[in-house]
């Protein structure tokens, strides 16, 4: 052994900057037809072009976030506003990461307004969080008269496909949907690595995966038997989940292992979901495909 | 732990006791799925369930929003009763844990009426102005108004909550009369530290992240037979 390599000095860390990114984007209606009228950046994270593959009425954004992936420090800002009578759909062409971090936190905020009679739908692929990293999560929907939410979210705990774990670092989640300034939903906690909460039975009893599709329903839907339909569809892969319906709030869960599944299985309910609350049917976004 | 005068004390019994007309025996909070799907099988599963739950939910979300309630109650503070009032029936995870704080909340305000309290007539007017009551909200105004402290008050709402859970697992699973005072013993242990948490935790720290829960409250709707409302 040459004792010269063991006096080496360690390699220093690369350092990657921080990001400090925001987008804001302003979808308006004009003579049915929905226009991302303001599309304002600053840093890595972008929307490139307004798409239209159902015809006028719905405008398609996909988010662009090019570093792939949240670093310790990155603080991401998404403000979206959904002007009345627009329909607006969002989604992401690949998995979020939020990388191992050194010491600082990470975090993302997700600002949507959603004015009156408009439509946001917020469907993006699923949010690995390695293990070690720091993040904090923050989606806040604002609903005005008559307008309607639909959006998933499915959270990753480690890279679980190489069998990585999330046994260190935190993920703070904060959810709140609000109508008229009233919460129609919160959910809101701190995970912790190796948290006894994520092996516990009541807790994510060893899952990896966890996804939550929230809808908002309105006086006049079909809720029983939308229910019913929703019911009679189960992930691919056999995991658990549930539904129920809240006044204002129709909620599926996941809590597996797969988040191809669990994207599969919300997928599968939005083709129910879209045509029964949106008017709409469930035309799959090509950028999934790819 | 402060000394509690005996009043107090019993005000305190009162409130816990699970003759309080609220029906609370009728709700097992996604237990009964619990046991139906095989997660709790016997003493130590019920034991786990109900200990975990009181651990990283309801001691971190309801106990230290029945903490600032009290708080708020003490000094009329009714924009932000109201603000937590609906902050809680937001965070029901299932529409059976929602309409289960609203029944038990609405039983336990008409039971305000009755008492004849003087001491009440506040926390009448004050829940006056709510369009819906949840349950924690009506039962932390009565441990303000009865001058029981916050943190013996937050310790005997969670003892009543652990009892009820552990009522709701004898019939359930079923359990023996012993090993349900074994487990009683064994969360009331756990009881004391987990207020003296909730009574500390600031609001930006409160949970209720427990999905494997949830899941089991949802699925509890469609359960094909079952004893309790929830």
């Amino acid at each position: 052994m040459n004792p010269h390599s063991v006096l080496q000095p360690p390699t220093p860390p690369t350092l990657s900057p921080v990001w400090h990114a925001k987008l804001h984007l302003g979808f308006v209606s004009s003579d049915g037809r929905t226009v991302l009228r303001e599309n304002r950046h600053a840093g890595p994270l972008r929307v490139q072009k307004a798409l239209h593959p159902e015809g006028e009425a719905v405008c398609q954004a996909i988010v662009l976030h090019p570093p792939s992936g949240i670093a310790g420090g990155d603080q991401l800002l998404i403000n979206v506003h959904v002007g009345p009578q627009a329909h607006a759909q969002l989604t992401t062409p690949g998995a979020g990461k939020w990388y191992r971090s050194g010491g600082a936190d990470a975090s993302q905020t997700l600002d949507f307004t959603v004015a009156d009679q408009a439509i946001l739908e917020w469907l993006p692929q699923e949010t690995i969080v390695f293990d070690g990293a720091k993040s904090r999560m923050e989606t806040k929907v604002l609903l005005g008269e008559g307008s309607r939410y639909l959006g998933w979210e499915i959270l990753c705990l480690g890279r679980s496909a190489s069998g990585e774990r999330f046994d260190h670092g935190h993920i703070g989640l904060h959810t709140r949907i609000e109508r008229h300034g009233q919460p129609l939903w919160l959910e809101r906690g701190r995970i912790e690595g190796a948290d006894p909460m994520l092996a516990s039975v009541a807790g994510w009893a060893g899952a990896s995966v966890g996804g939550t599709l929230l809808a908002t329903l309105q006086p006049g839907d079909e809720i029983a038997a939308l229910l019913e339909t929703c019911r009679s569809i189960a992930p691919a892969d056999g995991a658990e989940h549930a539904l129920t319906a809240l006044p204002n709030l129709l909620v599926a869960r996941y809590l597996g292992h797969n988040s191809e599944a669990a994207r599969l299985w919300f997928a599968a309910l939005w083709q129910s979901l879209r045509p029964a609350l949106l008017g709409r049917p469930a035309l799959t976004p090509r950028i999934w495909n790819t | 732990m402060t000394t509690l005068s005996s009043l107090a004390l019993i005000r305190l019994m009162q409130l816990v006791s699970p003759a309080l007309p609220v029906g609370a025996y009728t709700y097992s909070q996604g237990l009964e799925w619990a046991v139906e799907s095989g997660r709790i099988r016997d003493e130590t599963g019920a034991g786990a369930w109900i200990g975990d739950l009181m651990r990283h939910g309801i001691g971190r979300f309801e106990a230290p929003l029945v903490a600032a309630l009290i708080r708020h109650w003490s000094v009329g503070n009714s924009a932000e009763i109201a603000r937590l009032n609906a902050d809680f029936l937001a965070s029901r995870e299932s529409a059976e844990l929602r309409a289960e704080t609203l029944q038990m909340g609405f039983s336990l305000n008409r039971l305000l009426a009755d008492l004849r309290d003087p001491a009440l007539d506040n926390l009448r007017s004050g829940l006056a102005d709510l369009p819906e009551i949840a349950f924690p909200t009506v039962w932390s105004g009565l441990a303000a108004a009865w001058q029981i402290d916050r943190q013996t008050a937050v310790v005997g709402y969670l003892w009543a909550w652990a009892e009820n859970q552990v009522m709701a697992a004898l019939k359930a699973v079923p359990l023996g009369q012993a090993s349900g005072q074994r487990l009683l013993a064994e969360l009331g242990q756990a009881v004391p530290p987990i207020a003296a948490t909730a009574l500390t935790l600031p609001e930006s720290d409160w949970s209720n992240l427990t999905p494997a829960f949830a899941l089991c409250c949802a699925r509890h709707e469609t359960q094909y037979s079952r004893l309790f409302r929830s």
